[in-house]
């Protein structure tokens, strides 16, 4: 047992933490806003010169090659400087998956692009009122030179800049993994606000051609890739999420030590300054289930019931962290020319995406009861 | 990173585990039937004491010259998790709190006495902090201790003092100068002998366990059973605290209340058909506790690791200890919600769940959020030492 993180997982993150914190001056998160696609693509660019794009990306395909564990560390400083870049959906849903699952077509044709900031592909995996991509409503049928895809999915990021966008159908008993390109007839793209004020889409695909060449995996090897994915994805959530609460309890910590009534510092009100160290304690227990979720991904450890663990605790504590922060600022937490409403945005999309906690301990449940009733015999 | 046990650890654990069987007798588990003895102190519990001093069991983690293994806070911590899974009395806070401090700052000969005892498993010690006017303020404590010539005089009244109706020693902390610029700064640690004259006890029943309210009238003690400076007392029960919440909040004992009660939902039938297991809300509440149970293994193992590295964190310690106290009680409500009617039957009457463990452990749990250092205070620090935020008021 070892919670030791590694000399060059630090130092990758500390590098990241630096470019990160240079880009997102509130102007600069302003200007961003503005833009029709919620996207920095000089801090892209910058990351991909650092070499933080290709961190889960194997050095043979331009990547650096440190790992999973390492890609949630950047995830966690995305979310601490709420910095607008695709860093789930591209690096971790679509790129993670293609390098696992790829083989060296896809690896060769995709990760170098990826790393260098050249290329974007993006992920679509979820549809309404499924956040499984393993049981994907979409359709796929087979025919000659690749798939026809149909279905619907949901908030996709990037959907219009992206080169391709990692999908899921099936095809009768069969699971297909795709790469949609949004440009092809029978895709349509329509515009979805969501939570965060960013723009994503809902990607309607009638009968999209997908050509062999863009065809991921068929069959079991395509559940395993969307089960990978799945997790995947909600444990790079929850280290978002990390960052995300930890820096909205540290701007709590820091306002309300500065702000005063009553003639004294509100943090010096026990009732104030627990609200904030209950956050205290609610990020640190997301940390460990988070790390302890994304280690055992990294080192392929069967991962499923700590992810779903991890996801549940991402949903509660982004809800109480958030909540908490708006309380104890008073007025200024909820005004738009104060930092703290993009946290409690980010982690309010954070908390309903890739399955809330409700849900999952539903699962969870169910989990339990299958394991204990077949013990039972 | 790599947050499981080693195969070595994994064998440690086994070992223990399954050497805690043969502690836990049939002759003990009689024993303990009796509330008296639920805690320990009774003929049988002495025995298996005394044998795991025999064995070699007892003080793992002492330094070689004590007779120790200087076993690694994570190994220590795995011990510590099994026996208290196991459900022996095992006086930790004799073991692993007060002698490694008696064994640095007592005089040779008490030394020998106390610390040799303890390793034999002969010796138990109860904790003398708590009177009646000073709990969480702990440093108004106003029991004296007097100089007189080469003993010291001491009276007055402790409450709480925990297996002090069977231990050997009381470790007192009393009051050596009361006009200390600052009143902990007065204080000064001792080693009362129960049998020594001037020593009594009256029991205290509360709504789990037996304890003490101890009076010290009129207590002649030799300077030898002081321990460490006068008027230096302060620093060895603060050093202490953070060792006992240890030992008070592990994985193992909520664990196996929680399989327990998978086991016994899904062996059940429901009133409507299928098993208990197969209900929805038992479903959720089942699922509940287990997510807030990985967290108590985790933050377990991270302070157990993390005392290997270097000086505990004192936002992390007190972090630990108001997660776990405070979702203690909520499993301990969840899983009885699960078994509804049938968890409020008591240990020994028919139809017992789980033989009325999760009955009992509610009845204890109480303490545990103002126990070993209250929450509110745990936030202070936490607040202050985590967040930077200025004291309280
Ligand atoms: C079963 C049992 C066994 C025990 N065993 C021992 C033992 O072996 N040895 C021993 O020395 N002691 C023992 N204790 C005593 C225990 O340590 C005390 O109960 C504890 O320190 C709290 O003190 P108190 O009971 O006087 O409560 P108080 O200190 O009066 O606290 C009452 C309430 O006030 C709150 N409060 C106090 N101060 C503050 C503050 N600054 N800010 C906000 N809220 C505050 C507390 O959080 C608590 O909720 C035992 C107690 C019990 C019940």
């Amino acid at each position: 047992m070892d919670f030791t993180i590694s000399e060059e997982v630090k130092s990758a993150q500390q590098l990241a933490q630096k470019i990160l914190g240079d880009f997102t001056e509130v102007d600069k998160l302003k200007a961003i806003e503005q833009q029709e696609e919620r996207m920095d693509t000089a801090l892209w660019q910058a990351l991909a010169e650092a070499g933080l794009l290709g961190l889960d990306i194997p050095e043979g395909n331009g990547g650096t090659g440190l790992g999973f564990y390492s890609l949630t560390t950047l995830c966690e400083e995305v979310g601490r400087t709420v910095a607008p870049v695709p860093v789930i959906p591209v690096l971790v849903s679509a790129a993670g998956t293609l390098k696992r699952f790829g083989g060296s077509a896809h690896n060769e044709k995709w990760l170098g692009g990826i790393a260098s900031g050249s290329t974007l592909v993006t992920a679509g995996l979820e549809e309404y009122n499924n956040d499984d991509p393993t049981a994907p409503a979409s359709t796929a049928q087979k025919m000659d030179g690749g798939y026809s895809i149909s279905g619907t999915k949901i908030c996709v990021s990037l959907a219009k800049s992206a080169a391709r966008i990692l999908v899921s159908a099936r095809a009768g008993d069969d699971l297909v993994v795709a790469l949609v390109d949004p440009r092809a007839a029978g895709v349509t793209l329509n515009a979805q606000r969501v939570t965060t004020g960013e723009t994503r889409h809902e990607l309607v695909m009638d009968k999209v051609q997908v050509p062999t060449a863009d065809i991921v995996a068929v069959g079991r090897e395509a559940v395993a890739a969307m089960e990978w994915a799945l997790q995947a994805t909600r444990t790079a959530l929850a280290a978002m999420a990390v960052g995300v609460c930890d820096k909205m309890m540290r701007i709590t910590g820091s306002y309300t030590s500065e702000r005063e009534q009553f003639g004294r510092a509100i943090a010096t009100f026990q009732a104030v300054s627990h609200r904030v160290a209950d956050c205290y304690i609610d990020v640190e227990c997301l940390r460990l289930v988070t790390q302890q979720a994304a280690s055992l991904i990294d080192q392929g450890r069967p991962a499923e019931e700590a992810v779903k663990m991890a996801k549940i605790w991402c949903g509660d504590v982004t809800h109480r962290v958030s909540q908490a922060s708006q309380h104890c600022h008073g007025g200024t937490g909820v005004d738009r020319d104060y930092v703290l409403f993009r946290y409690c945005e980010l982690a309010r999309q954070i908390e309903l995406t890739a399955g809330s906690s409700a849900q999952l301990v539903g699962e969870l449940g169910q989990d339990i009861c299958a394991d204990y009733l077949a013990k039972a015999g | 990173m790599n947050i499981e046990l080693t195969t070595q650890q994994k064998a440690l654990q086994m070992e223990v585990r399954e050497y805690m069987k043969t502690v836990m007798t049939p002759e003990l588990l009689e024993e303990m039937k009796i509330p008296e003895f639920k805690e320990g102190g009774g003929p049988e519990f002495r025995k298996q004491y005394a044998r795991m001093g025999a064995d070699g069991w007892i003080g793992l983690s002492w330094s070689k010259d004590l007779g120790g293994k200087e076993l690694s806070h994570v190994e220590q911590y795995i011990f510590t998790d099994e026996v208290v899974r196991s459900g022996f009395a095992y006086p930790f806070l004799t073991t692993e709190a007060v002698t490694p401090v008696i064994a640095a700052n007592a005089n040779a000969e008490v030394r020998e006495e106390v610390v040799g005892g303890v390793k034999q498993g002969k010796v138990t010690i109860a904790i003398g902090y708590s009177e009646p006017n000073a709990g969480t303020d702990l440093a108004s404590l106003t029991t004296r201790a007097e100089r007189d010539g080469d003993d010291w005089i001491i009276n007055g009244q402790k409450m709480w003092t925990s297996l002090g109706n069977f231990a050997d020693y009381v470790w007192l902390a009393a009051r050596t100068d009361p006009d200390a610029s600052k009143k902990h700064k007065g204080l000064t640690m001792f080693l009362v002998p129960t049998n020594i004259e001037g020593f009594s006890l009256t029991p205290v029943h509360t709504l789990g366990v037996r304890t003490n309210a101890t009076y010290y009238s009129d207590i002649r003690l030799p300077d030898k059973y002081r321990v460490g400076e006068v008027n230096g007392g302060w620093k060895l029960i603060t050093g202490q605290l953070n060792i006992e919440r240890l030992s008070l909040f592990t994985h193992g004992q909520v664990a196996s209340l929680y399989e327990g009660v998978c086991e016994w939902a899904a062996a059940t039938d429901a009133p409507k058909g299928g098993k208990i297991i197969e209900q929805p809300w038992v479903q959720h509440n089942l699922a509940k506790v287990k997510a807030g149970l990985e967290v108590v293994k985790l933050i377990c193992w991270k302070q157990a690791w993390a005392m290997d590295q270097g000086p505990l964190d004192m936002a992390d310690a007190s972090v630990a200890k108001v997660y776990s106290s405070e979702f203690f009680v909520e499993l301990y409500r969840m899983l009885l919600e699960v078994m509804g009617q049938a968890g409020t039957i008591a240990t020994h009457s028919p139809g017992a769940v789980l033989k009325g463990k999760l009955e009992f452990r509610w009845r204890v749990g109480a303490v545990l959020t103002f126990g070993g250092g209250t929450n509110e205070v745990q936030r202070d620090i936490i607040a202050m030492a985590g967040l930077w935020m200025p004291r309280t008021r």
